[in-house]
């Protein structure tokens, strides 16, 4: 580690209703990746945005290279040689990516938009980060992960001096997290600061020197990561120490009946002949990479985009499900892995958003009754401890995985039998993703029946009673989690197939 | 200013209507200054009245198209449409008053469908189909009526309608157009209807996703604009009872801004019908004022223009600030 190269010192933030950040400090040195850890809500991502100029602070002071400075915005940061990976990416899909990795410095020749020396200095980039992208391809038709590795590029490009990741593994597979680290390792050695923000434990135990943890908006401490275990991080996280056991055997009865049935089903490039079954009260994990058509079979079998062929059966009976209301009427219920764009209504408040799928059953004649509303509403965030000071809270206004929590909130008023979770914990803190699991044990023991799409190995095994693995829009494998090993499903994630 | 936005009375009214009020206020002050007093009689705040009646619907309308992110350049051109076709009906047709006024409704109704149709089912942008339909309606209008004008009959002649406006001193219209803005209110706030108009305008994907049929509520939020486009036709008439084709385009913008200006966001998602009545009043207001200091009409569409910007760049600057 060397030198302090930035120091952020009693920062202060408030929102209305909100002390966002509570005089928190934090330092970054030289050569050093600095974990950030927090629950959702922490205030990790705030104090980011105050450090990038994105907010302006109350008070506290920030010194970067020896100076003190206040950023007037992300531009202006980044200039100065702060760059902040995001967690949501923010990569423009009709331009290429060597556009994108350049947008608003495009190289020029006369009046002109000089794409050939664009795409030069993309591919100088990839080769410098060991990335394997063609620089002249369109952003949207590359898979989550290689648009992160891309966001990553981006950062780089700018002589960055402290690069800030945010979640940067949440997208990834296990594969390209190994390359992100690689990279990481590598600008280490070049003396550049690395800020990681993540919740994933073994990662940061991995990647990281030190650790800064932040709670409700305050500053707990900072940990050399080495003298430390995964349990000292935890408590002083959230104050109380978490088990992780894997699942050893299904907690489905042999008799179960199937409640959903999919056979041959087909809808685009991403889901070809895909077929299988879902028992009542059964976790169904479903693995792969990124890309494997996992969200595509699920949104197929939702109705949300059109499938070519393929039979649905619910308890036994053919349905017809051509649209998300179709599938809603027969009792399933999908919750998006991207809530920003597909789970929530951020202008409207969390008793409005958990009543979404349920109007009918909140109508008095013919006007909504908003007493019976807020009290469902309040009951599902008691239930799932959403924080938010109340249901008449804009959705806008809550972290992200307090908003994932109103999303299920909103299938659960539903009461839907079958339910599909797409990446129900990314970018979810420890805390909240247990409480995540808890509910989905619980609701599979009430007879419910769940779909879960993971990326996360360690998730699928804890969770899953049985596993169906996918690989480029074909089923590979399926396979009890009695003998379930992330060994045998890498390998059907990666099975090649003729 | 942040404490007295925190009064729980403000809070309920809401501080952006206060300030309207107040601004609406100001104004009344300066045009009675302006006009050394002439401005102050009952006989101007009636003649500004007739203007915010048959606004007031266009922008009530509106509003709903607005909430879903979309928006309707047809109003004034159907509202004229509205207003032709079913006097066309009385004078030429000899069809009852009570017939030609539910023509009118009827006429609003269908450009409602129509522009709702395209919009929610065949996925066109709002605004070539709003700009389609303002064509088709002044068209429409034309020739079916020759290209005449058509004038509605005075109370002296039968025009019992026009009591509709006023009976005597007292602005029936007013109170009518009240209730009507109550009932909005109501649909917009209370009703399944209006929580998905809302709801669409904010996140389409994730209203669709929850199972909602989202193109039969677009298309709703369309047809209620259209059907009070119906109404505000009346009231145009009621008020000033001839109708001249090939006009009714200022409309739009005067509508869309006291819309705006009231707190309605034309990214969708957030519309408020309190505010877009008072929004209504303040443009009635202006325009009898500037007719009230000796200019012309022309500079109260400079001043409309002016508006509109001001009031869309202010929605802008308060959505940059909540993100």
């Amino acid at each position: 580690m060397g030198e302090v190269i930035l120091t952020m010192k009693d920062i202060d933030k408030s929102f209305p209703g909100v002390h966002a950040l509570d005089h928190v400090n934090f330092e970054v040195r030289k050569g050093e990746v600095h974990a950030l850890m927090g629950e959702n809500g922490a205030g990790k991502s705030t104090l980011m945005k105050v450090l990038t100029g994105i907010y302006t602070k109350d008070s506290g002071s920030i010194e970067y290279e020896g100076r003190e400075i206040e950023f007037k915005g992300a531009r202006e940061a980044q200039d100065a040689g702060v760059v902040i990976v995001h967690q949501e990416l923010n990569m423009l899909g009709h331009l290429t990516v060597a556009q994108n990795i350049f947008i608003g410095r495009e190289f020029k020749k006369g009046i002109k938009i000089d794409d050939k020396k664009m795409n030069e200095e993309a591919a100088k980039l990839f080769e410098r980060l060991h990335i394997d992208i063609d620089p002249t391809a369109t952003m949207s038709d590359l898979t989550v992960g290689k648009q992160q590795m891309c966001e990553i590029a981006k950062a780089i490009s700018h002589d960055a001096k402290v690069i800030i990741f945010d979640e940067p593994s949440a997208a990834l597979t296990e594969a390209e997290i190994e390359e992100l680290f690689k990279i990481i390792r590598d600008l280490r050695e070049q003396q550049l600061g690395i800020v990681y923000i993540s919740h994933r434990m073994d990662e940061i135990k991995v990647i990281t020197d030190r650790v800064t943890v932040m709670r409700d908006g305050g500053y707990v401490g900072t940990l050399i990561t080495a003298d430390c275990t995964k349990d000292d991080i935890i408590n002083m996280m959230v104050g109380r120490v978490i088990y992780e056991d894997p699942k050893t055997q299904s907690m489905v009865a042999k008799d179960a009946p199937v409640v959903l049935k999919v056979e041959h089903l087909n809808a685009g490039r991403m889901v070809q002949d895909v077929s299988f079954e879902l028992r009542k009260g059964e976790i169904l994990g479903f693995s792969g990479l990124m890309g494997a058509g996992r969200t595509e079979t699920a949104r197929a079998i939702f109705g949300a985009d059109p499938k070519q062929s393929g039979d649905i059966y619910i308890n036994g009976e053919k349905v017809e499900i051509n649209s998300p209301q179709d599938a809603v009427k027969n009792g399933i219920g999908y919750l998006s892995e991207d809530r920003k764009r597909f789970g929530i209504v951020v202008q409207k408040t969390v008793a409005e958003n958990s009543t979404m799928a349920t109007m009918e059953n909140f109508m008095k004649g013919l006007f909504i009754n908003k007493r019976k509303e807020r009290a469902a509403a309040q009951d599902y965030v008691d239930q799932l401890a959403t924080k938010t000071p109340s249901v008449e809270q804009l959705v806008v206004n809550l972290s992200g995985g307090n908003q994932q929590k109103v999303v299920i909130a909103k299938w659960l008023v539903r009461d839907c039998d079958i339910l599909i979770f797409d990446e129900p914990t990314r970018g979810i803190d420890v805390g909240a993703k247990n409480e995540i699991y808890k509910l989905m044990n619980r609701l599979a023991s009430e007879g419910k029946s769940i779909i879960m799409i993971s990326s996360e190995m360690t998730e699928i095994l804890r969770m899953s009673d049985r596993i169906v693995v996918m690989c480029e829009g074909k089923k590979t494998g399926e396979i009890d989690i009695s003998e379930a090993t992330q060994e045998n499903i890498m390998n059907m994630a990666t099975r090649e197939i003729g | 200013m942040e404490k007295f936005k925190q009064i729980p009375i403000v809070r309920k009214i809401g501080f952006n209507r206060i300030v309207l009020v107040v601004v609406m206020i100001l104004m009344y002050i300066f045009f009675c200054v302006g006009t050394k007093g002439n401005f102050l009689g009952y006989e101007r705040i009636l003649s500004a009245l007739n203007y915010a009646y048959f606004l007031g619907f266009l922008a009530l309308g509106v509003t709903f198209v607005i909430a879903t992110g979309g928006i309707d350049f047809s109003i004034g051109p159907v509202m004229f449409c509205a207003a032709l076709v079913s006097g066309y009906c009385l004078t030429s047709f000899g069809v009852p008053i009570v017939a030609a006024l539910i023509i009118s409704v009827l006429v609003g109704f269908l450009f409602g469908c129509f522009n709702g149709y395209l919009v929610a089912y065949w996925n066109v942008p709002p605004f070539i189909v709003s700009m389609a339909g303002m064509n088709i309606a002044k068209g429409l209008a034309s020739v079916f009526t020759k290209t005449q004008s058509v004038s509605w009959p005075q109370l002296a002649q039968g025009g019992w309608f026009r009591y509709l406006v006023k009976v005597g001193n007292i602005p029936v219209g007013f109170i009518i157009f009240i209730v009507f803005s109550i009932i909005c209110a109501i649909i917009l706030n209370q009703t399944k209807a209006g929580r998905y108009i809302l709801s669409l305008g904010s996140n389409k994907e994730a209203v669709r996703l929850s199972g909602v049929d989202i193109k039969k509520w677009e298309m709703l939020a369309y047809i209620i604009c259209g059907t009070l486009v119906g109404i505000a036709a009346i009231f145009f008439v009621g008020a000033y009872t001839t109708v001249q084709p090939g006009y009714g385009d200022q409309y739009n913008n005067e509508a869309i801004a006291g819309c705006v200006m009231g707190g309605t966001s034309m990214a969708g998602g957030l519309a408020s019908i309190g505010g877009t009545v008072i929004g209504v009043l303040i443009i009635a207001l202006l325009q009898e004022g500037i007719l009230a200091l000796g200019f012309t009409k022309d500079y109260q569409l400079i001043i409309t223009g002016i508006i509109v910007v001001v009031a869309v760049y202010a929605d802008v600057v308060a959505r940059r600030r909540k993100n």
